[in-house]
């Protein structure tokens, strides 16, 4: 009865060990955690490169091969030059980082989002290059982005991550063969726990080198001239939350935005005080939307395709505020046709967090033409359509009567009127488009589409 | 109720759970979804264009998953070419090479191809959620399908996607003496008409075995996943 005894206390306190010695040294990290010096560059010198290093680094040299390949690369050479130039200047000067070789890169993503490859390849998406206001800003996204790289965060993680799931496999086989009595017991109950303190670590660990990123990429900002408050005005952007999609889980991988409004805001401190010639210049929107306004005009397609109207009428709009040429009133005009019954803004009850989880459910179950249709059976909604279709009309008018009127706003017109029921009117406009554009790359499927109108008003 | 029958409990409902699972798995090999105009031979599939396959697989190993990636670009190839291959035998549909759809075509042609694979991709979770739901006809990709200029024979596109998991052998030793998920590739193929975007068949086979050998098994597993496919008879 003894030995067997002792051998369950044994295999327990075991058990308990492996626990605490994972979560241990993460927690006292936590704890640690003060605030980041102004030592630029963020270098991590004394990295050293192992064999599981170098299969994360071949991984990410094939992602880019894949992204290239798979057409999701936005092959527009001044916008990617724009991105490099931006992303060169934050580089201190002489900077030789082993097996770091910088790329820069538009990706064709209507979702606001940035990351980095270990190997240094920076990749901006087009939705948040459209949704930023100046040059600044973009340089605090690829400050944020440079940090992970030049601190080696994707390697560190996984050498971490290695550490915990291999703890968490060793305790799973401990709790598989665990006795029976009251030890088996506190045994089984201690290894189902593991692996969720194991991976509340994971996303901790997560957290804490997404924290660095953001208060080092401050200090790279404030050493190549860019206002470092425009860091804090990116977070206050993507807090927008247009789409109602900034959903908080229980676990999550990067602090909520408003914790980093928070930390970033008091970290600035005295930091934002210093302005100088060359900050207010980055800061400029004109001269920034110069420079991206064909990845905003790329950006609105493929938002509107992935049924994004909302963050397309409302980036649309700025274009339009911006430069309200033919192209640009087209784009707007094609955001409010898409928008149809939707609101333009969702509510703030809409936009709590319970309501933006239920609305994902809920887009799961459905696809876009039957929360339209549902949507048309609301008072509301029949409204909204209506006032959208006007609006769209309008705008696809006054972009044909612009200088150097776009052909696509016949096509557009065409759709609109179909969808009215006006079948004749739609007819004109898609032939007037077929007329003006006889080589356009959607020729097929506007011919088919007057076939069918003119069979129906036979 | 002393421990020792706790824990009992706690294993016979994770063996029910498991038993489960395997019924419910067993079941997903032989799910296929036919369109109703497929199934009235409204429209027969005798010509298709095979979109390039994504397919990826990760290592598990016991220090956690590792990325695959020129393994999983090779397999996207052989699942492609497979999927061709047991659709001309086993079915007597042609393939038709993806002309103008070819990575070496202009910027547009290729953002045409990465956009309309995306909007598969959005609808996917949409289909995985009610697949009986394609023999409703409830699902389409609009007449958007137009915009990638296909070959005028081709009646139907084929999308596929697909994940897997390969063990190390210190995971396999460690599922033989604890349990847990083995190797296997999942397949999610869907068929979509080139004229108006309609689905015209979602099936999603599954094989256990490691994914990047178990070629006889995939063959097995694809030709039972279109074995309600109609035969297209030879003219």
């Amino acid at each position: 009865m003894f030995p067997h005894r002792l051998t369950n206390l044994i295999v327990a306190a075991l058990s308990f060990c492996i626990v605490f010695t994972s979560v241990g040294p993460v927690a006292l990290a936590q704890k640690k955690t003060a605030p980041v010096e102004v030592t630029p560059p963020p270098v991590r010198e004394e990295f050293k490169f192992g064999e599981v290093d170098l299969e994360v680094l071949q991984q990410a040299d094939l992602l880019d091969l894949r992204f290239e390949r798979d057409g999701l690369v936005l092959a527009d050479e001044s916008a990617n030059a724009f991105l490099r130039r931006v992303g060169q200047s934050l580089i201190p000067r002489g900077l030789e980082l082993e097996r770091v070789s910088w790329k820069f890169r538009v990706l064709r993503d209507p979702q606001p989002n940035a990351f980095a490859l270990p190997n240094g390849s920076i990749y901006v998406t087009t939705g948040l290059m459209t949704l930023i206001d100046n040059e600044s800003q973009l340089a605090a996204i690829i400050a944020h982005e440079l940090t992970h790289v030049m601190r080696r965060h994707t390697y560190v993680h996984n050498r971490s991550n290695r550490k915990k799931f291999l703890t968490m496999n060793v305790m799973a086989a401990i709790g598989a063969y665990a006795p029976g009595g009251v030890v088996g017991a506190v045994i089984t109950v201690v290894t189902t726990v593991a692996p969720f303190i194991m991976i509340a670590t994971i996303y901790g660990y997560s957290r804490d080198l997404e924290r660095e990123a953001d208060l080092k990429g401050i200090d790279m900002m404030i050493s190549a001239e860019y206002a470092p408050e425009e860091m804090v005005n990116v977070m206050k952007l993507l807090n927008q939350d247009i789409e109602g999609e900034n959903i908080r889980l229980f676990y999550n991988d990067h602090p909520s935005l408003e914790e980093r409004i928070k930390y970033l805001s008091g970290y600035l401190g005295g930091r934002a005080d210093r302005v100088t010639h060359q900050m207010e210049l980055n800061r400029e929107r004109a001269a920034y939307f110069r420079n991206v306004e064909s990845v905003m005009r790329h950006n609105l397609q493929l938002a509107i395709n992935a049924g994004r109207a909302r963050s397309a009428v409302y980036l649309a709009q700025r274009l339009v505020d911006f430069h309200d040429d033919s192209e640009n009133l087209f784009w707007l005009a094609e955001s409010y046709r898409t928008l149809g019954p939707r609101a333009p803004q969702l509510t703030e009850k809409e936009l709590t967090n319970s309501a933006k989880k239920d609305a994902a459910k809920k887009s799961l179950k459905r696809t876009a033409e039957e929360e339209e249709r549902e949507l048309l059976a609301t008072p509301a909604g029949k409204d909204n359509w209506q006032k959208h279709q006007e609006m769209a009309e309008q705008l696809y008018r006054r972009a044909l009567s612009a200088e150097n009127p776009v052909p696509v706003a016949h096509r557009g017109l065409g759709m609109l009127y179909e969808k009215l029921g006006r079948g004749t009117e739609a007819v004109a406009e898609y032939e007037k488009y077929l007329e003006l554009a006889p080589s356009a790359s959607d020729r097929q499927r506007i011919q088919r589409r007057m076939e069918a109108l003119k069979e129906k008003l036979k | 109720m002393n421990a020792r029958s706790i824990v009992l409990k706690m294993q016979i409902t994770i063996f029910a759970l498991v038993v489960l699972f395997t019924v419910s798995g067993s079941h997903q090999v032989h799910a296929q979804f036919l369109h109703p105009k497929i199934k009235s031979k409204e429209t027969t599939i005798r010509r298709v264009i095979v979109l390039p396959a994504k397919v990826n697989v990760v290592r598990d190993s016991m220090k956690g998953p590792e990325g695959m990636a020129a393994e999983s670009d090779e397999l996207s190839v052989r699942v492609e070419a497979m999927i061709a291959e047991v659709l001309s035998k086993k079915k007597n549909v042609t393939t038709v090479p993806t002309t103008g759809t070819s990575a070496e075509g202009g910027a547009q042609q290729k953002y045409d191809v990465a956009d309309f694979q995306t909007k598969f991709d959005e609808l996917l979770p949409k289909i995985v959620k009610k697949r009986s739901d394609v023999k409703k006809g409830r699902f389409s990709m609009g007449d958007e399908v137009l915009n990638l200029n296909l070959d005028k024979g081709a009646d139907a596109v084929v999308f596929i996607r697909g994940e897997g998991k390969k063990l190390t052998s210190g995971k396999t030793a460690f599922r033989l003496f604890v349990g847990g998920m083995p190797a296997y590739l999942r397949l999610q193929i869907g068929i979509v008409d080139a004229r108006n975007g309609e689905v015209l068949l979602y099936t999603d086979p599954i094989l256990v075995g490691d994914p990047t050998t178990a070629v006889d098994r995939l063959r097995k597993a694809l030709e039972k996943g279109f074995k309600k496919l109609p035969e297209v008879k030879a003219q």
